[in-house]
């Protein structure tokens, strides 16, 4: 059985049959081929995988594709300026050094980004909080806090 | 001011990252991004029991369902692959023999059985599920204290006991050193722990039945000991093997050696004449790659009244899982641990004991650190002597580590000491805790009822180490090799043995290579990660040996290289070449700003025309052997709370004082330093890969497996000392000393807010801690 599903990726529209099983990560890596979104554990805990989906954070591992019908999905490919440049985050991870190996990459840029949006003026405590569900093993998460915290100075 | 621009010195910047273009867009490409024509996948059918042996695998379902193109078992593996073995010419220690995918007998919860390899990912799982085990199940060797058991079965039928290696060993006069002296003991039981890279592993193996050519794309740390390891147990000819390692999310050692996955995968692509792709999961990851740690180390130190450590008397017994990581055998981690033992302190009496057993357990493999139970349980005896004698933990830590002035020294077990700041580092660690004040903030709490802690712990970290420290471990540190080319467009591409997966070598390398040829950074490219391309080492990304090592072998090369072209630029100039200089890639007469000619134009002439007896490729191939020094180390402090209702530990303040040498890249270098206290933090309160005492795996998620969040990692103060360079390559690593140290600077400070009260396991959960509390 397989069911379509039409969904906007980084504001393209995207439409595609899938079986009703397909997770929203596996369709966004194999089906779209947008590989920067990455399975870490694929249940819900490391937050590799996260995604914007509407504008609020989603693990797009616990998601079915089928879920996300008529959504607007944002992934880290999402996160380039129209030129190709590094957006605002993207700067401030790059001088921060945020991160190392970049595995769990995709899901802090967008957790934060999502964060921004709704509160472009974060505390610190509110950048540890709201990273809080992504795991990092290189970092010890200090860069990371760091570069959201600029990103926010620099108004991302 | 003459106006001479000085040669850019890209060295000691925290320039950006080179690898961030790529990953923070999501274009780094991971093993699960790679897509082949044709491509297969395969996922593994894993044993449910301990141990067991195997009456039956049932497969016929599974090959009929669709989508699958083949299920192998040890029966098809069988003429395709040789079983595996730790090589013949390790002394003292029995040799398992065994199969990628188990024949026989399970040994272990998540022991290969079968692969099953179709069209896609979905159905291979489906497949997976109608497969049928039937076991006839074996009492389980769930400890040591099971494999030290007679009456338990042994894992390996042609091995006489569960025993797989012991050694002793004495340095210095022991008997002398205990002679009237007084004696603290100390037991450290750590528990497993496992390295958890965010990537977990994987591999696509590609074989092209025309040419014969096996390419296998892995994630590993040590892309050339890995095609070791396959051309020989594939019987593949070595120049018919490629390992081409993609972006790697993260190892921590776990991705060193020949897995047994990497061997069926590989066989099946051979098979099935078609690329074949497996990537793990997590609960595979963390039931079956590798754990590591939980030794049982007991100690007896002879000491005077004043603290003085005089000698140490040490067993370590070892639980190595059921079966080794090739090609570590069994008897690898003993010497490393017995050779560091002593640490920062003059001790001049070691006497030494290690057993190696194996249990129905997953894998031992070397994490992060792999001494570390060394500094762990130093580190706590350190303070438990200061406790019995009524002594100040700091006290004894300076009446016993290495001064200056004393140095060069060896240690009792062999290596030189030479260039190291332990004392000092003690003592600006203690001034920046701001040891008093916190005693008297200390006593203060205790009386409104408030628990509060301050421990150290000191370490030195072999990074990687001087000359003769692998020959006391009675192995061979082997020399690093990198090549240097400049390219038509006078840019440089150096390709390095190192695999790095975090560690910014792309940056770091290019950092070395463009200070020395006088070019911008931008005009630096690294290689790594192609067994076709890079040379050879059988490590490549593992020990600390990158910033010494790989640094020193990347700036021999381009040194060489630049020597070539001055060579050609003199001849092409009419200039002598020991009077010219590469400023901003342009070669000019020394000192004349306004002369010379553009780096790109010799690098074009000596390319299209060189001029007579010259070589016209502007290559090199260096190699770098191990410097004087070697050391990074320090001391780390550690200041906790401890909420007496819940038991909960809070770190309230983490610093560190360290010496690695000259920083390449200082945000690069506080990233090491940071991300190893991190994990040590996890090990120290949280993580622990628990077997229950059939020796079934209790932590298979991350939901049971806790790893550190931005919530209990600290904000990390740092301070770098600077020693005295003993080389012109005075760069050290700084992968490793986080890891070690944390755990012992925790444990002490929680110890210490509890009133000094014996803590001889980790984690230190708020369930333990209470305990602890309630004596």
């Amino acid at each position: 059985m397989s069911v379509e599903v039409t969904l906007t990726v980084n504001g393209v529209q995207r439409s595609a049959t899938v079986e009703p099983r397909r997770t929203l990560a596996d369709f966004l890596r194999e089906d779209l081929e947008l590989t920067g979104t990455h399975l870490g554990c694929e249940h819900g805990v490391c937050g590799a995988c996260t995604v914007t989906v509407n504008g609020a954070s989603a693990r797009s591992c616990l998601m079915l594709a089928v879920q996300a019908n008529g959504a607007d999905v944002t992934t880290i490919e999402g996160l380039l300026e129209a030129d190709g440049s590094f957006g605002v985050l993207q700067q401030a991870c790059a001088d921060s050094h945020a991160f190392q190996c970049g595995f769990c990459t995709p899901g802090f840029l967008m957790a934060a980004t999502e964060l921004l949006a709704e509160n472009p003026k974060p505390t610190e405590d509110d950048v540890r909080e709201a990273i809080s569900g992504n795991l990092c093993r290189c970092t010890g998460y200090e860069s990371i806090v760091t570069a959201v915290m600029l990103a926010a100075e620099r108004g991302a | 001011m003459s106006g001479v621009a000085p040669a850019q010195r890209f060295v000691g910047q925290s320039v950006r990252r080179v690898e961030d273009r790529r990953i923070l867009t999501g274009r780094g490409r991971y093993i699960d991004d790679m897509q082949l024509p044709k491509m297969l996948h395969a996922v593994f059918v894993r044993s449910s029991v301990a141990h067991g042996r195997i009456v039956s695998v049932d497969v016929d379902a599974a090959r009929s369902m669709p989508g699958v193109v083949a299920v192998l078992t040890a029966l098809e593996l069988e003429g395709q692959a040789y079983p595996l073995s730790i090589q013949p010419d390790v002394p003292n220690v029995e040799r398992p023999v065994f199969t990628a995918l188990a024949s026989d007998k399970v040994r272990y919860v998540g022991d290969p059985i079968a692969v099953v390899v179709a069209e896609g990912r979905y159905a291979a799982e489906d497949a997976r599920d109608a497969i049928v085990v039937d076991y006839d199940p074996l009492e389980a060797v769930a400890s040591i204290e099971h494999a030290e058991n007679p009456e338990r079965p042994n894992l390996f039928d042609d091995i006489p006991s569960n025993l797989l290696y012991s050694e002793h060993r004495e340095f210095g006069d022991v008997e002398a050193a205990f002679e009237g002296a007084r004696v603290v003991k100390l037991t450290m039981r750590p528990q497993r722990v496992a390295h958890v890279p965010m990537e977990c592993r994987g591999g696509i193996a590609d074989y092209n039945s025309g040419s014969g050519d096996l390419i296998y794309y892995a994630t590993t740390q040590s892309p050339h000991g890995l095609k070791l390891g396959l051309s020989g147990v594939l019987a593949q000819p070595a120049e018919q093997v490629r390992v081409i390692t993609p972006d790697v999310g993260g190892a921590f050692g776990q991705k060193a050696g020949l897995q047994r996955e990497d061997v069926a995968l590989c066989v099946a692509s051979r098979m099935l004449g078609r690329p074949v792709k497996w990537v793990e999961d997590r609960v595979e990851n963390m039931t079956s790659a590798s754990h590591a740690r939980s030794e049982i180390l007991e100690i007896s130190a002879a000491v005077d009244d004043d603290g003085t450590i005089r000698g140490l008397d040490v067993t370590m017994r070892l639980d190595v899982g059921a079966y080794p990581v090739l090609p570590f055998p069994p008897s690898f981690l003993g010497p490393i641990v017995r050779t560091m033992m002593t640490g920062p302190y003059h001790i001049p009496a070691l006497r030494w004991a290690n057993t190696v057993y194996a249990t129905n357990k997953a894998s031992y493999g070397t994490y992060r650190g792999p001494w570390a139970i060394e500094t762990l349980a130093r580190e706590a005896l350190v303070d438990r002597i200061a406790r019995e004698l009524g002594l100040d933990p700091l006290d004894v830590r300076r009446r016993n580590v290495y001064t200056v002035e004393e140095q060069p020294t060896e240690m009792v077990t062999g290596p030189t000491i030479e260039g190291i700041r332990a004392s000092e580092a003690l003592e600006r660690a203690a001034e920046l805790a701001g040891e008093r004040d916190f005693r008297a903030a200390q006593a203060k709490a205790r009386e409104e009822g408030r628990l509060i802690g301050l421990g150290y712990s000191s370490y030195i970290e072999p990074a990687p180490g001087p000359p003769n420290l692998f020959p006391s471990m009675e192995s061979g540190l082997p020399p690093e090799r990198a090549y240097a080319r400049l390219e038509i467009d006078g840019h440089l591409t150096v390709t390095t043995a190192q695999a790095p997966h975090g560690q910014g070598h792309e940056t770091t390398l290019a950092q070395v290579a463009a200070t020395e040829m006088g070019i911008p950074l931008e005009h630096v490219r690294v290689i790594h990660g192609d067994t076709q391309l890079t040379p050879f080492s059988v490590i490549g990304t593992g020990g600390s040996r990158a910033a010494t090592m790989a640094s020193g072998a990347a700036l021999l090369a381009t040194r060489s290289v630049k020597e070539k072209v001055l060579e050609i630029a003199g001849h092409i100039m009419e200039i002598s070449p020991s009077d010219l200089e590469i400023v901003d890639a342009t070669v000019r007469p020394k000192g004349d700003p306004a002369g010379g000619m553009p780096l790109a134009n010799v690098a074009g002439a000596a390319y299209f025309a060189a001029p007579p007896g010259e070589d016209a490729g502007l290559r090199s191939s260096s190699v770098m052997h191990e410097p004087p020094g070697g050391w990074s180390g320090g001391t780390h402090a550690c200041q906790v709370e401890i909420d007496p209702q819940t038991g909960v530990v809070e770190i309230t303040r983490y610093l560190v004082v360290e010496d690695c040498g000259e920083l390449i890249n200082p945000a690069i270098v506080e990233g090491q330093i940071r991300g190893g206290i991190a994990q040590g933090v996890g090990i120290a309160l949280l993580e622990n890969a628990l077997y229950d005492e059939e020796a079934n795996f209790l932590a298979g998620t991350f939901m049971d497996y806790l790893v550190p969040t931005v919530m209990e990692v600290p904000r990390i103060e740092i301070e770098h000392l600077e020693g005295d360079a003993l080389h012109e390559v005075n760069y050290r690593g700084v992968g490793e000393g986080g890891t070690i140290a944390a755990p012992p600077a925790v444990l002490n400070a929680v110890a210490d807010a509890l009133g000094g009260v014996p803590i001889t396991t980790l984690p230190m959960t708020p369930e333990r801690v209470l305990e602890l509390i309630d004596g």
